[in-house]
Order: C-alpha cells, then sequence, then structure tokens
C-alpha cells in the first residue's frame, strides 16, 4: 500500500470507503427485511434483536432501507462527480491549451458561473427540470463544472511550460501528441485527487436535495429522503433521523479522507 | 595564526536521518575547527552534508534527524545541550547565516530598513530609532551607494547584489562571533558575485570576524579561505592549509575535484573546423520583444515592452562549437529559444537553403536538424515517461529506424552516452542529474541533427558531473561531426571547448573572438570584466596570503 495510506487519516478513509462500496454493490441483496413492508406492531422502535437500527415511522427496517438506498445515495454522487469531471476537464484542457481569447472568453464565463454557490445552482436547475434523481445528478454535475474546469487549466498551465513540453514543441510533435502525451498526465493528478474530494460534495448535495424533496421521491430509500421524512419524529425516536445521517457523514467522510491520502501518494515530491 | 581556542570546534560529530526508506547518514565522524579571524571553506558536492553541518551548528534539524554524542563547541562552550530559548540567543548575535538566494531568505512583504533594524532591537537592544541609524551604517559599510532609499525599498525593488549586501550587513549587524556562509553567490552574476567577494574580504580586514563559508566551487573557495575542509558523502577526507590543499592534494577526491575544475588552458574541444567550410546555419538581425500587448491594452494601460534580443547576428559552421556567455538577463536563452523554433522574433534564420522570417515558417526539416538541450536536466525529461519512451520519440516522429530496430537504435543511444542498457525500463525520478543530461543528450543527438543547442546544460550539475559532461559533448561531436551552439555563463569551460566565443550583454552581440585572443587587448571592456571576474582556474590559484 502506497505509503500515503498508512497514516490514520489514510486507513480511516479507505476502510470507511471499503464500508461504503460494499453498501452500495452488495446492499440490496443483504438487506434482511423488504425495505418497503411495513412492520405496524414495531412501529418507532429503537435498536432489538429483530431490527438491528430500529424501525422508522410505517414500522419499515431501518438496516434494510439504509442498504438499500446505498446505491442510489453512491452513485448519484460517483455519478454526478464524474460528468462535472468528464465535462470540467475537457473544457479546462481546451481554455489551457488554446490561450489566447479563447482561453479568455471560456473564463469569464466560467467566472460568471461560478459566482452562484453551487446548491443554489442546483435548486435552480432542478426547479427548471423537475424533480428526480437523473435531473438531480444533471443538475449537481453541471455545478461542478466551472470548478473543474478552473482547476484542470491551472493544472495545464502549470505543466505547459515545463521543458519536456517545450522540447516536445521543438521537436515538431504534432499538437495531439503533446497534449495526450505529454501534458495530461501529469496534469491529471490534481483533477483526480479534486475529484474524490467532490464526490463527498455530491453525496451531500444530493442529500439535500432529498430532504427538500427536489431530488428522490417518495417511496425512494435514498438516505437524504430517509433524513427529511424522519425530521419530524426525531424526537420520538431519533435513530430514524440519526441512522441515515450518520451513513451520509460516513460516506463524504470515507471519500475525503481517501482523496486527501491519494493526493499525498501521487504527489512527486513525496515519492522516491 | 592565531592560538586562541579556536571559534568554532566540531569533533566526532555525526548526523543520521531516519527516513521512510531506512536511515540515511549525512554526516560521519566530522572534525572541523575555525579559527578566531580566520575563514575557513567547507568544499563539497551535492548531498556531502554540508548543509546539514551548517544546520546542525545552528542546531535547526528536522525531528528525524539523529545526532551522536560528538562535540560542537562555539568559543570552548558546548551548544549542543542548550534549550529552544537559550539556542535563540546563539543564533544571530553569536552564530549568523548568510544563505544561498538572496530573494527567498528575505521577507518579500517587510522592508529592508525593518528587517535589518529586527536584528539589531532583538540582539543589540537598540530603540527602533538608534537601529535605524545603526543599519544605513551597516548598509553603507557594504558598500550600497545610497543607503537611506535602500532601507525603504523592498526586496522585489531590490537587485540580487544590493539584496546579498542587505543579507551580509544583517549577519555583520551584531558582531557575532561566527558568521555561516552557504553558497552566497551561486545565486548571482558573475560580475555582481566578484564584487559579493571583494566585499567579504574587505569585511573580513577590517572586523576579523570568523566565517565558515560553505560552497562546491573550489576556484571561488581558493580566493578567500585560509584553511579548507574537503567533505565527501558525509565524511571530512581532507583538510587543512589552502596552499597544502590546491597545490598538494593528497586524497583521491580532492585531487578529482581539482581536476576537474575548467582549465581555459586545456583544450577539451575537437579540432577547428577547415575554413572553406560552408556555414550550416545564419541568424541575421534577430529581434525579440517580450510583452507586446493587444490593441485594446496598448490603448488603457500601456506597458513598455522587454526587449530580449536586439539585432543579433550569428552564424554557426559545420562542425564547429560556437559558445555564448552572458549573465542572466543577457539574451543568450532567448537566442536559444529562437533558433530552436520556440520563441516568436523579427529577422531571418537562414538555414542550408531555407528562410525562415517568423516562428510559424519553421518546418519539421528544420526541427529535426536543429534540437536543443535544456538546462534543468530534472524538468526536461517527461517524468511519466521511461527512458526508452522518451529515446523512441525522435526516431519515431522523424522516421529514422524502422520499428523492429529502434529498440536496438535506442540501446546504441544509451551506450553512446555510457549508460547501461537496462536504463530502457526506468523513470527520470531513479537516474541521478547527471545521467538524466545524459539522456537529455542522447535524446537530441538521436534525431541525427547537423546542430545541437546546449542551453546551460552543465549548470545545474556539480563540478565533477560538468567536466563529464562537456567531454561527452567532445565525444559525440567528434564522432557525428555536428555542429554546436554552447550557451554558459562559465567562460573557463568554454574557453576550454569552443572555437568561437560570442558575448552578449543586455540583448546585445557585443563580442566575438576565438579563444585564443582572449587575452588580447582590442576585447570589448566588458569582456574583459568578465574574464576577470571569474575565478582562477585550478593550478592557478593565487597563492599569496589573503589577509
Amino acid at each position: 500500500m502506497p505509503r500515503a495510506f498508512r497514516t490514520a487519516a489514510g486507513i480511516t478513509g479507505l476502510g470507511l470507503l471499503l464500508i461504503v462500496m460494499a453498501a452500495a454493490i452488495f446492499g440490496p441483496f443483504l438487506a434482511p427485511y423488504d425495505p418497503q413492508v411495513f412492520h405496524p406492531t414495531n412501529r418507532l422502535e429503537g435498536p432489538s434483536a429483530a431490527h438491528w437500527l430500529g424501525t422508522d415511522q410505517f414500522g419499515r427496517d431501518l438496516l434494510s432501507r439504509i442498504l438499500n438506498g446505498a446505491p442510489s445515495t453512491i452513485f448519484f454522487g460517483l455519478g454526478a462527480t464524474l460528468f462535472g469531471v468528464g465535462a470540467g476537464s475537457v473544457i479546462g484542457v481546451i481554455a489551457g491549451t488554446a490561450g489566447g481569447w479563447i482561453d479568455s472568453i471560456i473564463m469569464r464565463i466560467l467566472d460568471g458561473l461560478l459566482a452562484v454557490p453551487e446548491l443554489l445552482f442546483t435548486l435552480l436547475i432542478v426547479t427548471f427540470l423537475g424533480g428526480g434523481m437523473g435531473q438531480a445528478m444533471l443538475a449537481v454535475a453541471v455545478a461542478f463544472t466551472p470548478g473543474m474546469a478552473r482547476i484542470a487549466r491551472s493544472s495545464v498551465l502549470s505543466i505547459r511550460t515545463r521543458e519536456y513540453v517545450l522540447a516536445a514543441v521543438a521537436r515538431g510533435e504534432p499538437s495531439r501528441y503533446i497534449i495526450l502525451r505529454e501534458v495530461l498526465p501529469n496534469a491529471i493528478s490534481p483533477i483526480i485527487v479534486e475529484s474524490t474530494i467532490r464526490v463527498a460534495f455530491a453525496i451531500m448535495i444530493g442529500a439535500t436535495l432529498g430532504f427538500l424533496g427536489l431530488g428522490a421521491q417518495p417511496p425512494s430509500t435514498e438516505w437524504g429522503l430517509m433524513v427529511a421524512e424522519a425530521r419530524q419524529f426525531m424526537f420520538r425516536n431519533a435513530w430514524t433521523v440519526a441512522v441515515p445521517g450518520i451513513a451520509i457523514a460516513m460516506a463524504a467522510m470515507g471519500f475525503n479522507l481517501f482523496g486527501d491520502a491519494l493526493r499525498d501518494s501521487l504527489d512527486p515530491k513525496r515519492n522516491e | 595564526m592565531s592560538t586562541e581556542s579556536p571559534v568554532l570546534e566540531i569533533s566526532g560529530y555525526s548526523l543520521t536521518y531516519n527516513t521512510p526508506s531506512g536511515p540515511l547518514r549525512a554526516l560521519k565522524n566530522v572534525n572541523l575547527s575555525v579559527a578566531r579571524g580566520q575563514t575557513h571553506g567547507l568544499v563539497g558536492e551535492s548531498g556531502s552534508g554540508k548543509s546539514s553541518l551548517a544546520w546542525a551548528i545552528l542546531r535547526y534539524l528536522p525531528d528525524n534527524a539523529i545526532e551522536n554524542d560528538g562535540k560542537l563547541l562555539l568559543s570552548g562552550e558546548s551548544i549542543r545541550d542548550r534549550t529552544p530559548s537559550q539556542i535563540i540567543e546563539v543564533r544571530g548575535q553569536r552564530i549568523s547565516m548568510v544563505f544561498q538566494d538572496p530573494s527567498t531568505s528575505l521577507n518579500p512583504a517587510m522592508r529592508l530598513g525593518e528587517q535589518l533594524s529586527e536584528v539589531m532591537i532583538r540582539h543589540r537592544g537598540l530603540t527602533p530609532r538608534e537601529a535605524t541609524e545603526a543599519s544605513e551604517q551597516a548598509l553603507e559599510r557594504t558598500g550600497i551607494t545610497k543607503p537611506k532609499e535602500m532601507l525603504e525599498r523592498y526586496p522585489h525593488q531590490a537587485s540580487g547584489g544590493e539584496k546579498q549586501r542587505v543579507v551580509i550587513a544583517t549577519a555583520f549587524a551584531c558582531n557575532p562571533e561566527l558568521i555561516i556562509f552557504d553558497e552566497p553567490t551561486t545565486a548571482l552574476d558573475i560580475i555582481t558575485a566578484q564584487q559579493i567577494l571583494d566585499l567579504f574580504n574587505q569585511l573580513q580586514d577590517e572586523t576579523s570576524i570568523s566565517a565558515l563559508y560553505i560552497s562546491h566551487d573550489l576556484g571561488l573557495v581558493s580566493r578567500l579561505a585560509d584553511t579548507v575542509s574537503v567533505l565527501k558523502a558525509g565524511e571530512v577526507v581532507e583538510s587543512g592549509l589552502r596552499t597544502d590543499i590546491f597545490m598538494s592534494p593528497r586524497d583521491d577526491y580532492t585531487k578529482k575535484l581539482l581536476s576537474a575544475v575548467p582549465d581555459p588552458k586545456h583544450w577539451l574541444g575537437v579540432n577547428a573546423p577547415a575554413p572553406e567550410l560552408p556555414i550550416l546555419m545564419s541568424a541575421e538581425n534577430i529581434t525579440v520583444e517580450y510583452g507586446r500587448q493587444s490593441v485594446i491594452g496598448r490603448l488603457f494601460a500601456p506597458k513598455p515592452t522587454h526587449i530580449g534580443a536586439h539585432e543579433v547576428s550569428l552564424t554557426v559552421r559545420k562542425g564547429e562549437l560556437v559558445g555564448i556567455v552572458g549573465e542572466s538577463g543577457s539574451g543568450k536563452s532567448t537566442m536559444a529559444k529562437v533558433l530552436s523554433g520556440l520563441q516568436e522574433f523579427h529577422g531571418v534564420i537562414q538555414f542550408g537553403d531555407s528562410h525562415f522570417s517568423k516562428l510559424d515558417d519553421i518546418d519539421l526539416p528544420y526541427r529535426r536538424a536543429v534540437q536543443i538541450v535544456f538546462q534543468h536536466p530534472d524538468a526536461s525529461l517527461n517524468p511519466r515517461q521511461r527512458i526508452g519512451e522518451i529515446l523512441s520519440r525522435p526516431l519515431k516522429l522523424y522516421n529514422i529506424t524502422p520499428k523492429e530496430q529502434q529498440t536496438k537504435r535506442i540501446i546504441e543511444l544509451l551506450e553512446m552516452v555510457s549508460l547501461p542498457r537496462d536504463y530502457i525500463n526506468r523513470f527520470p525520478h531513479q537516474l541521478s542529474g547527471g545521467e538524466k543530461q545524459r539522456v537529455a543528450i542522447a535524446r537530441a543527438f538521436a534525431a541525427k541533427p547537423e546542430v545541437v543547442i546546449c542551453d546551460e546544460i552543465t549548470s545545474s550539475l556539480d563540478v565533477s558531473v560538468q567536466a563529464s559532461i562537456a567531454n561527452l559533448l567532445v565525444a559525440l561531436q567528434d564522432q557525428t561531426g555536428t555542429a554546436c551552439l554552447f550557451i554558459t555563463h562559465d567562460l573557463n569551460l568554454v574557453r576550454q571547448l569552443a572555437h568561437r566565443i560570442c558575448v552578449m550583454q543586455h540583448g546585445k552581440l557585443i563580442d566575438t573572438f576565438q579563444p585564443c585572443d582572449a587575452e588580447k587587448p582590442n576585447r570589448n571592456p566588458y569582456t574583459r570584466a568578465l574574464l576577470e571576474a571569474v575565478p582562477p582556474p585550478a593550478g592557478q590559484f593565487n597563492m599569496e596570503p589573503i589577509t
């Protein structure tokens, strides 16, 4: 395991991430009960032998609901980030390598978009498109694009003036080779690191949208929606709110710590 | 030589760093002493441990540094077992340090006067007003012409030489017992460096301060040290009086270092090409202007443009090695970039039958025939590509060898630059600086060029590695008959290699001469100043006593 992951933060991040990804992939198959089935006699109970994490207001098993909702939450975060990173990187690389007025125009547009807070931006888009997971994912991806484009552009700009790129230009290499083989492989590590951190944000924004009723719709088991629905029952059974809340926190923290450790391991100055 | 106790005495001192890849022995059983009023030169290449020793004396070591029980005595007292607050009293007041790069050792957000007064207020207990007056006097002593104005300036408003004088004034300010100089002239131009050296000698005469002068440059150390120690991989291999070390070295490593110092009397280059050989490449009236703005920019906020090169004309014949020397900012790297097709220019480049009057005209055949090797070996190789791939690029791009024979050709190239063939699968970070530079040279020669431009290729390397790279270049030139444009600031080195030397200053080509004519009276005064400023090569050291 690369040295950067052997720190306390790295191991924690990796551990949390493994748990969360395992839940996302195998969760629905591991759920002990059907997440939508009511157990009316056991409503709003705390953890017990029958229901390990308790039940919600309809008597649905919380553990099953969490495991069932893991894929939609996690893959929402991953999908939104992937689209945002993909689009943003392409725009950033174009701006960074083109330079001149193309670069200026792109950057001014991005500056304008960045002035809007990300959450507000997603709300705006979702209001246009209507609620639903797909629309929410698109909204988050669009909100992430300007930030990622800036990072990609600055990374490309710093690599462009390195002497090995100049050597390639002096040799007369075609621009496509220079961008794909000389610049991109060296510019990609900040982009990768930023993406892992943004997955955490995407999960949280998705949860917020679910909370506001603009993302997943009931009876979906998406974690943010679970928190929203359980709000009114918070004082009768805190577990209904705590369980999905802690799950969201674990996912966000896992991706964050993993991203930090990944950044340290990709940093060439720390490797021999 | 005084018979008092030495101002600094190090005996049996060892330092080891605990790194994740195992313990790294930085210093092994070092014995060193600096007598009062004397300058002790510490010579060693990069990685020898000289900076570690300086930090150990100042007691500023990282957490993973493990010391043994060797002694560190300052004027007879041990400074090893002091608490951090006691050490703060020692630093600045009893030992001070002058660092290598004045632009990073001065706080860019504070005025120079404040930084100088800081030391005096802290250690001599002066009031701010007294400190300002004392700062002005200190600056005057270091030769700054308008000290009052200099106190008000910020570091970015002063030149490298002026900043280093301020740093030296700061070091001298509290009359410390010992000043440690860590390569103070490496980041400066030749002429400025010589002025700083003269200043150092003058201040030493006036104040009889004791100094530990750390450097990798033997020629430099021979002009100011009384006693010298040579450090190799953490061990002091030889130590003694200046005259002994330079005139009769005992250790093999010392002899190797001395022989690697460039000596203009020792010709290394290939034979001069016959004068009837055709001119291969000629640049006519090349002018480069930096900072041209768009029309709107010029309307609203006009900024003056900077002329990188002004009507420079030079020619290169087949098989010739032309040297270009000058200080930083003289335009030599600009010319390198223009001739290798990386910079916009006005003027004409003529190569064989082709004419190029702007950057976009330059075509692939020209780029193949004119190759460039850059200064920093760490930056000139793509860190994510293996050596084999790096060397295969020119072969693929210019269709020099068919695919099946590429690996064979790459191995031939590696052998040409004396590198083992299993380097083909290594990444650049697994090679040393000298080895990386060899790969860069191999890459340039892989294209079978007619001219190779070497932009300060030895400046970032140690003395002994410089010599081997220079020899390699000459051997390759001999083998292939390629012409070479060798850009450097090291006059001694270029006099060993070049058939013709061009001198540039402020973007203009002001002098051209052959090495044998270097001392002739019709040289431009700037050329003469450069020649005088360069440290004398080994064997020609001025052996008269300094103080």
